[in-house]
Parts: structure tokens; C-alpha cells; sequence
């Protein structure tokens, strides 16, 4: 809230600090698809097509199951059909980019959570050689088919390396 | 001799704040400034090879993500042929049509974006907000914190808050360890005062994740994004980086949007010398490359910086126009405490609160100034009556009511037994009927009973090594007597199974309906288009308690 020592505090920031501070790939293609806004929201007008990714029907989904115990915290998830679904509705209003995220969130859905969370941190800047990296990217890819996503670790890896942000040794 | 004029005017709030005069050479300006870069793309073999005056040999990594990621090329070199005048008369045209403009907008370079709004006026800005916001409806988001971290406060807080009508509740911490209770407390009472209202808790990126995975929380949103890359690896991320855990989010069906704002650079010493709103225009580039849904931005947490220098208010609502010209949801700050003038607090936010936006604060505190974690906000408890006063007075939807006393009090009361209920059954540190009470009642933290700290700490680890989730918060408000709380809470978890609320500019309505850019979208051209506040509505807004009726005299 001291503003005046804040802008102090700056004005000498700037004044020590100076000084200063790649490639890539396009991200994954669309494919053209049948779901589109007029389907949206999904829960209320495509329930019949959704389901978990334990495979079991979205309109089976109900408040008793839960509280019996027929349906555990691993039902109550996004499946990557869903996800491919709502990429389409993101589409079907111009915006490819989210639609892009999207897509690659159904492709990590098979990723264990833990391991996620190991994948994300690595991605973080000095934290990874750029073999790390592109063993991720070939680990996504071919363990759990996540095209997407290598794409963009192997994008990282290339930009870190020029950057000079991978791992210091 | 002395002027007594001037020794009021000194003493006067406004001159306590804190003024620094612009220095553009290191970035210590608004917008406008002399040494931002010229506009420019080069596209060759479907590829940026020179982006707002610099070839790709010389990209930093903010660069080369943006030119990858960012920018629509089929129509680029056209829309960047445009003159910028050009393009900001027409924002504000109401012949010209949104989506006219996302043509043009999304097309553009980081530099483009901010000669562009560069030329517009405060009013052309609230405008092109009116016009440009992604929902048709605005709506609101609050804080629900405070200084002891006390559970059974954040859920009788939230609880009020929902019935204020909030659609977003954010809270965090001030031990971290706490994480866990505060996002249960927050869920628990936010689907008392208002079921459908999204929960999120503030944390470390990784932590804040892993949260959401266990269903303690539906959104997220202070997930960083900065304008110059020396500031972006201080933040501990890269544009890669968080284009990944953007995914991570959707993957586990949790809305997620980044959060920038001018100002951030320069404090953290790395401006490159380059105005606050260019390089703000950068960080909306690369959440629009990562493929997030929207953004927090306004400044937030940096507000103290643009406010300091001439025209700084004006750059936070542009940076906010940038956003919805990017086509992103646009949750716009008026959040951090950065002034001591009530009188200037109400003209930060008057841009954003009389256009509407799509979360006009971000938020607001549902707490005293005191309570917030958040390093206080522009907007408190205290402000209630003066906030739905203001929305009465221009007739707004600034995304609140007027309530009842006996509402809120039936609500907080719900929302601390609710919770009492929950930790009983999940075996956690009991709350007393005696901090269930004090909650009912409380203004804050001070009227709050103490807990024992220690053992809740305890507790939670046991918790979260015992890997409860949300399907056991079900359970356990089931078992504990609150079933139409349980099934609010069900019914949360059970959108993350279909993802609607992924989508831009998503809230809840009524019957956990969603209500989003999608099947909501913004369709503003003119007088009586775009949003209209309903007949119901301008009644629940309009029919304060204290006001006389001629009937009565």
C-alpha cells in the first residue's frame, strides 16, 4: 500500500537492472466435425452421447449412486470423446485455438495425475536437459498417444535450448 | 504565509497515494510511449518471419510462441494493412458487428492491438467493452478470505456472498497448509448461498492443480502469464509451460483462464523498456496462442504501478479491451486496494462496472478490508449498500442484489452447520457450536473464536494422504443431514463429467443451466440490443429495504 516507496523501489530496480533478455511446428489440425453450438450445452441436449471415461453413460450418472458407492470419484471425469465433442462446439464459433487446448487436454486424460504433475514441472524453465524433454515428448507420444502435446514439449525443447533455459549442469 | 486551501488539500486522502512521473525509456509508462515497436508481420511459406519490427532470428521466446501460436495468418497481412484509426472507429460502430471485429482483432500483432486502442479515448473504451464482451450478461466474482484462515468463516462468507449474488468465488490462504479447509469451506458454502457458483483456491500452480484433480475446486485462474521473458522465467513458467498446464485443467474437466496485467514488468525490474499495456498485450497473445478460454487482467495485484503514473486507469481498461478483442472471457481485476481516495477507487472501477464485463471484479471482498488475503480490495464488505446503490442509481447490472438481513443469517448459519456436519463426518478437528454461531454473525476475523491451529494442520495431512475427494464431500453432507447441499455439490462434479462449462465465459444460472459465449454470446449493435435488464430483474436490483414508499406517508 506504501506507494511511494513502491515506485522508489522500482525506479532503483530499473536502474541496477539494465540489461536485457526461436522455432517451431503449427499445432495440431482440425478435423471437421458434427457437434456444433446448436448442441450446446452437451448436459442438457447430447447427454445420451456423453459418457466417462469408465465407459458408463452420462444419463446413468445420479446423486444415489454416489452416496451408495456405485459410483466413485473416477466416474465423475471428463472423457476425451466429451472433450473432442466440445473442441467441435469451440469450433463451430471461430475459435480454433481454445478448440486446440481442448484437444490436447483429451489426449492427457490418459496421463495419471502424479505424472502430470512431473510433466508440468519439468516444462518449467532450467528444470530439464533437452533429452528430458524430448524423451517426454516420445513418452506422450508413443505410451499414451498424445500427439498434441509431444508436439508442444518437443516445440519447448527446441526454444529452451536456443533460449538457453534448459538445465544448468 | 501558508494557503489553509492548500493544507486541506494536502491532507486529503488522494494526496496520500503515491504519483511517479512517466520515464518511458524503461518502461515506466502507461501506453502510448515512443519506444514501443512499430506494427509489422512478415509472413513467408505460412510462417511469421518478422513480428512488430523484429526478425525471427532475433525472437525472444514470448516472440516465437506468439508467431507460432497467436495470430490467424490467412488474414493477416490484411488486417494489419488497415489503417489502426481505421480499426478503432470502428470498435466503436455499432454498424459494425463483434464479430466484424474479431476478424480484424485476431489477426493482429501485440503491437497493432495497442496502437489501436491507443487511440480511443475512456468512453471509446467503455464502448468497445460494451460491444466486445465475450457473455451477453455480466457478472461478478468476490474473495472469500481471512487472516486466521477460519473455515467455518470462509463457509458462512461464501454462503452470504451467493446470495448476494455472486457467480465466482476465489479464496487462498495465509498458511499454506490450510489450502485444503479453505477450498472445502469455500465449495461447502458457496452451493448454500447459491447453487452453481464456481470455487477456486489460489495457490502455487502445481498445488492448485492437484486441488482441482481431488474436486475441491472447479476453476482456476491465477495462473501466471508475464510480457518480457526475464519476467516470465522469474515467474517460474514459460509460454510452454503453462500452455501445458492449460491442458492439464480441461483434461480433468476444471475451467481454467491465465491472469497478466500492465504493470508487472516494470515492478519486477524487466520492462525492456517498453510501455505496461504493449507488454500486456504480449501476455493476452500468449494466453490466446495457449488456447485458454480468457483472462484475469486489469493490472490486479500491479494496480499500484499504472495508477502511480499520468493515464495509468485509462491503460487498465484498455488492456481489458484487448481481451474481449482477442475474443477472451474478460474477468477485469478492480480487485487490489491501491488507493486511499474512496472518490478515486469508484473512478478505477467505473469503466468496467458501467459497461459490464463479464466478471466486473476479481474480485470483490466478501470480507472486511482487513480479512483480505488478496492484500485487500477496491471493493469490500463494507461497500455492499454502496455498490447496489450505484447499479440502482445508473440502472446496471453490476451482478449483485440487495438482500435481507434474515436471508444472510439463515444462509451463514446453513453454511457453518453444513461444514460442522461435513468435518464430523470426515473425522476432522470439530467445529463448536459456539464458532457456528460466531460465524451466523460475524463482520470478520475478530469475531471469530480461535482455532487450534496445530491440529487442523495435522488433520489435513492425514486427509489428504487418506486421498479424500469431492465424491466424499457428497457422502459426508449426505450423512451429516445436509442432502440438498450434498446433491449442489454432486451436481458440480457432475458437469466436469460433460465439460460445458469449459467453454468461454461460462457461469451458472439457474438449475446449474450454463450460460456461456456459447449460448450466450454478446450481441450488442446499438441502443436496446445486447443485454437488457429484465423487468424481474431491474426489481431485485431497485427494491431496496430502506427506501420510503409514498404508499407509507
Amino acid at each position: 500500500m506504501d506507494q511511494e516507496r513502491l515506485m522508489e523501489q522500482i525506479v532503483q530496480q530499473v536502474m541496477q537492472a539494465m540489461k536485457s533478455g526461436g522455432s517451431a511446428p503449427a499445432p495440431a489440425a482440425s478435423v471437421g466435425g458434427k457437434v456444433t453450438a446448436q448442441n450446446y450445452p452437451l448436459a442438457e441436449n447430447l447427454a445420451d452421447k456423453i459418457k466417462t471415461p469408465t465407459g458408463k453413460p452420462f444419463t446413468s450418472l445420479s446423486y444415489d449412486k454416489v452416496i451408495s458407492g456405485e459410483l466413485t470419484a473416477d466416474d465423475m471425469r471428463i472423457s476425451p470423446e466429451t472433450l473432442e465433442m466440445q473442441a467441435q462446439v469451440a469450433e463451430s464459433v471461430n475459435r480454433e485455438a481454445f478448440a486446440g487446448n481442448l484437444r490436447r487436454a483429451a489426449e492427457l486424460i490418459a496421463v495419471p495425475d502424479d505424472r502430470l504433475l512431473e510433466i508440468y514441472n519439468a516444462l518449467r524453465p532450467y528444470r530439464s536437459s533437452k533429452q528430458d524433454l524430448i524423451d517426454i515428448a516420445n513418452e506422450l507420444d508413443q505410451k499414451y498417444g498424445a500427439k498434441a502435446a509431444a508436439t508442444l514439449v518437443r516445440e519447448a525443447a527446441d526454444v529452451y535450448e536456443q533460449r538457453g533455459r534448459l538445465k544448468k549442469f | 504565509m501558508k494557503s489553509k486551501r492548500f493544507e486541506v488539500l494536502a491532507n486529503r486522502p488522494v494526496n496520500k497515494d503515491g504519483y511517479v512521473k512517466e520515464w518511458p525509456e524503461v518502461g515506466l509508462i502507461a501506453m502510448n510511449s515512443p519506444f514501443d515497436p512499430t506494427p509489422s508481420i512478415k509472413i513467408e511459406n505460412g510462417r511469421v518471419t518478422e513480428l512488430d519490427g523484429k526478425c525471427r532470428a532475433d525472437f525472444d521466446m514470448l516472440d516465437t510462441f506468439i508467431a507460432d501460436h497467436a495470430i490467424r495468418l490467412e488474414n493477416a497481412e490484411k488486417a494489419m494493412a488497415l489503417d489502426s484509426l481505421e480499426i478503432a472507429r470502428k470498435i466503436v460502430d455499432i454498424n459494425v458487428t463483434r464479430q466484424e471485429i474479431l476478424d480484424i482483432t485476431l489477426s493482429i500483432t501485440p503491437a497493432k492491438l495497442t496502437e489501436v486502442v491507443g487511440k480511443m479515448t475512456i468512453v471509446e473504451i467503455m464502448m468497445g467493452m460494451t460491444k466486445m464482451r465475450a457473455r451477453l450478461m455480466p457478472a461478478n466474482q468476490c474473495h472469500v478470505t481471512n487472516v486466521k484462515d477460519n473455515p467455518v468463516q470462509i463457509a458462512a462468507d461464501a454462503a452470504e456472498a451467493g446470495v448476494r449474488g455472486f457467480a465466482e468465488m476465489e479464496t487462498t490462504v495465509g498458511i499454506a497448509r490450510y489450502a485444503p479447509f479453505n477450498a472445502i469451506a469455500i465449495m461447502v458454502g458457496a452451493q448454500v448461498g447459491r447453487p452453481g457458483v464456481m470455487t477456486q483456491c489460489a495457490l502455487e500452480e502445481a498445488t492448485e492443480l492437484l486441488l482441482g484433480m481431488r474436486g475441491f475446486t472447479t476453476y482456476a485462474e491465477t495462473i501466471s502469464v508475464y510480457g518480457t521473458e526475464p519476467v516470465f522465467m522469474d515467474g517460474d513458467d514459460t509460454p510452454y509451460s503453462k500452455a501445458f498446464l492449460a491442458s492439464c485443467y480441461a483434461s480433468r474437466g476444471l475451467k481454467m483462464r491465465f491472469t497478466s496485467g500492465t504493470g508487472s514488468e516494470v515492478q519486477m525490474g524487466y520492462a525492456e523498456g517498453k510501455s505496461m499495456l504493449y507488454l500486456e498485450a504480449r501476455c493476452l497473445a500468449v494466453t490466446k496462442g495457449a488456447g485458454v478460454q480468457g483472462t484475469q487482467n486489469g493490472s490486479v495485484s500491479c494496480v499500484g504501478v499504472p495508477a502511480a503514473v499520468p493515464g495509468g486507469i485509462r491503460a487498465i481498461a484498455a488492456e481489458n479491451l484487448i481481451a474481449m478483442l482477442l475474443d477472451l472471457e474478460s474477468t477485469t481485476s478492480n480487485d487490489q486496494t491501491f488507493t486511499h481516495s474512496d472518490l478515486r477507487r469508484v473512478a478505477r472501477s467505473v469503466p468496467q462496472f458501467f459497461s459490464g464485463t463479464d466478471y466486473i471484479c476479481s474480485g470483490y471482498s466478501a470480507t472486511p478490508n482487513y480479512d483480505n488475503m488478496f492484500a485487500g480490495s477496491n471493493w469490500d464488505a463494507e461497500d455492499y449498500d454502496d455498490w447496489n446503490i450505484i447499479q440502482r442509481d445508473m440502472k446496471i447490472d453490476g451482478g449483485l442484489q440487495p438482500v435481507r438481513e434474515d436471508d444472510v443469517l439463515k444462509a451463514r448459519n446453513k453454511a457453518a452447520r453444513a461444514l460442522q456436519g461435513l468435518f464430523r463426518e470426515l473425522g476432522l478437528p470439530p467445529i463448536t457450536d459456539a464458532e457456528v454461531e460466531a460465524a451466523t454473525y460475524a463482520n470478520g476475523s475478530n469475531d471469530m473464536p480461535d482455532r487450534n491451529v496445530n491440529e487442523d494442520l495435522k488433520a489435513i495431512e492425514d486427509m489428504m494422504a487418506r486421498n479424500v475427494t469431492g465424491v466424499d464431500f457428497v457422502k459426508a453432507l449426505d450423512k451429516a443431514g445436509f442432502p440438498d447441499v450434498a446433491q449442489n455439490i454432486y451436481n458440480m462434479l457432475r458437469q466436469k463429467v460433460a465439460g460445458d462449462y469449459l467453454h468461454t465465459a461460462s457461469i451458472f444460472g439457474d438449475n446449474f443451466h450454463v450460460l456461456s459465449a456459447v449460448n450466450a454470446p454478446n450481441d450488442y449493435h446499438g441502443p436496446m440490443t445486447g443485454y437488457q435488464i429484465s423487468e424481474e430483474r431491474w426489481k431485485q436490483i431497485s427494491d431496496i429495504p430502506n427506501a420510503i414508499r409514498p404508499e407509507d406517508i
